[in-house]
């Protein structure tokens, strides 16, 4: 185990390090420049050479890189070249906004999505498994924009149960910052459940025609504690794989319901520093959705290994 | 008109208005002003409203009426929303985006600020006038303003505040009205409250430069740094800016020091949005009160709605088609006219904008300034635009390619403008960029060229262009030959000689006589087409009362409140 875990921290640090490299390259490929984004069409040449110099952009690329990586390391991640203000400052409170949201969109499609795939193997071939497929692969073929905004104008603007804008005034407490989060949760609910709930699926009908499945219920072991026992930790492996690659997603790629809910997440700092090549935001941002992402599937590989004795016992592959 | 206000108006033409007032008397008298053009005019020139209503019962008008302004309930927090967030830091002097200038134009004040009618009225200088030739500007400032920051506002914060927005080297994104007009050295300190502008040039309508209409021009404390404006309330108007987080929101106090009494609003909460169906939905679903901008293409849901009103403003926002006058295939004028006469503008201005626009008739001069001249509207014609394409000897048309970006109504009207020239054989296909993209690489100017900004060289392109009180920004810096931003190239003596004549010609007659022909030079020359000026609109909930749209996109709030 301790051996697993050096390999898997090295290998995060190799990784971010890449990510790192790719952004920053894919950053210099886009159009413009900071100074001509932040100051408009008709801000003269030479003010915007001038607030280029000021933020540093007109250095070497691999000064500006070597710069802004040697701050990283050291917890500092820089300025905001068109804020001008701390980067953490900004993406602090937006990583959090998405953790919430990424929270509560969990909290809620994961039961949900395990219980659907679960019933749907125990009735395969009925029409409960029919009903529960066909809803899932047809929420998940609507793109969430399109989902969001019906959520937006049946229960926001006709009925008027719950907010429009995902973004809670200041003060609201837990179970307030819920209610402002639903909508858009329901909305990646929508999304993710399809997907899951046939990993779910899948897994529970191999698990239920596994021999040791058969061995149990000739023992005489009732079906509840079969399901329990034998079946769930096993049918629930790959989906605790998708699951934690859905993490990324959950955490830096909701710009489309960010945008619509008008919630201060990291998806949508990421987006606006990318459009206007704020180089500074735009790297530390990817690289904390990647250091999310990376211990999102480190805490997946752990549970894995959890439910899977042979992978503690070393002698899987 | 009774005797005692006769004398009095008398006495005021013999011995307080000078040349230039009088002259304007003078055309008002001889029926070569409307009502409407001479209020617009004379609050330029600084009439106060007592001489304006008594200059229309002399002349036998209608006396000027003043409605009581709708006032709701005093109290309550106003949500606005606001879209597009601002696009970096707020120090007033680099405002170019509308985020900013939201933001900072609800704390700040300026000298004047310019009406949704096109008149303007006092704000932090209380009367100005003109010399003869237009070259001197005196503002007499209001007593007792005080900043935020508890100082008294005086001629040097003016003067610090003016020679900042006239600086080359600050930063200022105000040059674009200032250049050549104004330099830091002709802002002048007279005594404590009064101020005097030695301008470049003679500018007859000098006064719109220091309005609201010049979004940068709040006045600041002289000793104003740079990076601090979201930090430390130092606007003069009626809410202090209290909290600031990028891309998020901002919120505001009520400023008990505020010359203008006490606002009717507990505070003002501003949200910021990038996306229009979220900022609609939000009005909708009741948790903001107001839009500040708001589009007939991306907020049809809120037109027709019986719970929300629509706030508009007449202005000279429009979208600028140029067409590269030094290079095939536009560098014939008769092609450029071809493609003016093949859109159908009437049809555009409804698909685009529900009719809330004026038609444009390729040129600057928008119907809402008192000095354009009503020449006969251009209008759809393809037996003529095939003439025209045929004498210039492509009869059997060309293929060319329009750019633009992804913002607002642009791909709409590079659609429609790529269908109707197919009418005259023209093969039009269309790139549409990011803002980023259109607007990337380096704009230099003449006489070193134009850069290598998309905007300012491709064949043909479409551009968003803000209003402006007057169009003198226009002439200059897009279709004088030297103007920075020439996006067609277009090289005309005739036309820098008039447009100077224009700029600094004083009476209304004068720049009626420069602006007819500057239109038509420019009808015939085509060297962009001006499809249309469309309102400004704002849209808010019912219970928002005494809120006027701003013909900038300026959200003022002092008068507003909440029933």
């Amino acid at each position: 185990m301790a051996r697993f875990l050096a390999n898997r921290l090295a290998l995060s640090i190799v990784t971010l390090f890449i990510l790192s490299v790719i952004v920053f390259a894919a950053t210099q490929l886009l159009p413009g420049d900071v100074g001509r984004n932040v100051l408009g069409p008709f801000a003269d040449q030479k003010s915007v050479d001038l607030y280029n110099h000021q933020v540093g952009a007109d250095r070497p690329v691999l000064v500006q890189y070597g710069d802004w990586i040697w701050k990283f390391v050291h917890g500092d991640m820089g300025t905001s070249r068109q804020y001008q203000v701390s980067v953490w400052s900004l993406l602090g409170p937006s990583l959090v906004n998405s953790l919430k949201l990424a929270a509560e969109a969990f909290v809620l499609v994961v039961p949900l999505s395990i219980l659907g795939g679960v019933t749907a193997a125990l009735r395969r071939g009925r029409l409960t498994d029919r009903a529960i497929t066909i809803t899932g692969l047809s929420l998940t073929a609507v793109p969430e924009f399109v989902s969001a905004i019906f959520l937006i104008v049946a229960f926001g603007v006709f009925l008027t149960w719950l907010p429009v804008n995902a973004q809670w005034p200041d003060g609201t407490g837990v179970l307030g910052q819920m209610k402002y989060l639903l909508l858009p949760s329901l909305a990646l609910v929508m999304v993710l459940f399809g997907y899951i709930a046939r990993m779910a699926r899948h897994g529970t009908i191999e698990a239920l025609s596994a021999d040791y499945t058969r061995t149990a219920y000739m023992k005489g072991v009732g079906t509840a504690t079969v399901i329990r026992r034998h079946v769930l930790r096993n049918a629930l492996l790959p989906t605790i794989a998708v699951v934690a690659t859905q993490t990324g997603y959950l955490i830096g790629g909701l710009l489309v319901i960010e945008k619509l809910f008008n919630y201060n997440g990291i998806g949508q700092r990421i987006y606006i520093a990318a459009q206007n090549k704020d180089v500074t935001m735009l790297q530390s941002g990817v690289l904390l959705v990647g250091l999310v992402y990376l211990v999102a599937t480190f805490i997946a590989d752990l549970l894995y290994s959890l439910l899977n004795p042979r992978i503690r016992f070393g002698s899987a592959e | 008109m009774d005797t005692e206000r006769r004398r009095r108006f008398e006495q005021y033409r013999a011995s307080v208005a000078g040349p230039v007032e009088n002259a304007l008397l003078d055309e008002l008298g001889a029926g070569e002003l409307d009502r409407a053009e001479f209020l617009r005019r004379a609050t330029m020139f600084g009439l106060s409203a007592s001489m304006i209503g008594a200059a229309l019962e002399a002349f036998g008008h209608a006396p000027l009426a003043f409605a009581a302004t709708e006032r709701g309930t005093a109290g309550g927090r106003l949500r606005v929303g606001c879209i597009p967030p601002p696009a970096h830091g707020l120090d007033p002097h680099t405002y170019a985006d509308t985020g900013s200038l939201v933001t900072g134009n609800i704390a700040g004040e300026m000298l004047n600020r310019t009406t949704d009618k096109g008149t303007l009225v006092p704000e932090l200088a209380t009367g100005w006038k003109s010399n003869e030739a237009a070259t001197v500007w005196t503002y007499q400032l209001r007593k007792g303003v005080k900043f935020q920051t508890g100082q008294e506002m005086t001629a040097d914060d003016v003067v610090a505040t003016y020679k900042r927005l006239t600086d080359p080297n600050g930063g200022s994104q105000a040059l674009s009205a200032y250049k050549g007009v104004l330099s830091p050295d002709g802002v002048q300190k007279v005594d404590k409250d009064t101020v005097a502008f030695h301008l470049d040039a003679p500018t007859g309508g000098f006064p719109f430069l220091t309005s609201s209409t010049t979004y940068q021009a709040i006045i600041l404390p002289a000793n104003y740094q740079a990076g601090t404006f979201e930090k430390t309330p130092q606007g003069t108007g009626a809410f202090k800016l209290t909290s600031y987080t990028p891309g998020v929101g901002a919120t505001y106090q009520p400023f008990d020091g505020w010359w203008g009494g006490k606002p009717a609003l507990d505070g003002v909460d501003l949200k910021y949005f990038s996306d229009d169906a979220a900022v609609v939905s939000a009005l909708l679903g009741n948790q903001i009160d107001l839009i500040n901008e708001v589009h007939v293409s991306t907020g049809r849901a809120l037109f027709n709605n019986p719970n929300v009103e629509i706030f508009s403003a007449h202005g000279a926002t429009h979208r600028l088609v140029p067409m590269l006058t030094d290079s095939p295939p536009f560098n014939d004028f008769r092609i450029r006219q071809a493609v003016a006469l093949s859109l159908d503008r009437v049809g555009i201005r409804k698909r685009l904008f529900n009719d809330l626009a004026d038609l444009g008739n390729d040129t600057p001069f928008a119907p809402v300034f008192p000095s354009s001249v009503k020449l006969p509207q251009r209008h759809k014609d393809i037996a003529k635009a095939k003439q025209l394409m045929a004498a210039a000897g492509e009869s059997k048309g060309f293929s060319v390619q329009l750019t633009t970006y992804k913002a607002f109504e642009l791909p709409l009207l590079a659609q429609i403008i790529q269908r109707s020239v197919k009418e005259i054989g023209i093969k039009m296909s269309l790139q549409i960029l990011t803002s980023t993209a259109y607007y990337a690489g380096s704009q230099l100017g003449p006489p070193k060229g134009w850069g290598t900004t998309p905007w300012l060289n491709t064949p043909i392109n479409i551009t968003d262009w803000g209003g402006r009180a007057i169009p003198n920004v226009y002439l200059s810096a897009s279709l004088n030959s030297k103007g920075v931003w020439n996006a067609s190239h277009y090289k005309s003596k005739r036309f820098d000689s008039l447009a100077k004549s224009y700029v600094a010609a004083v009476s209304l007659k004068d720049q009626r006589k420069y602006a007819k022909q500057l239109e038509l030079l420019l009808q015939h020359d085509t060297p962009a087409i001006y499809p249309y000026f469309y309102y400004q609109l704002g849209a808010g909930a019912k219970r928002v009362r005494g809120y006027h749209a701003d013909p900038q996109g300026l959200v003022y709030l002092s008068h507003t409140s909440l029933a």
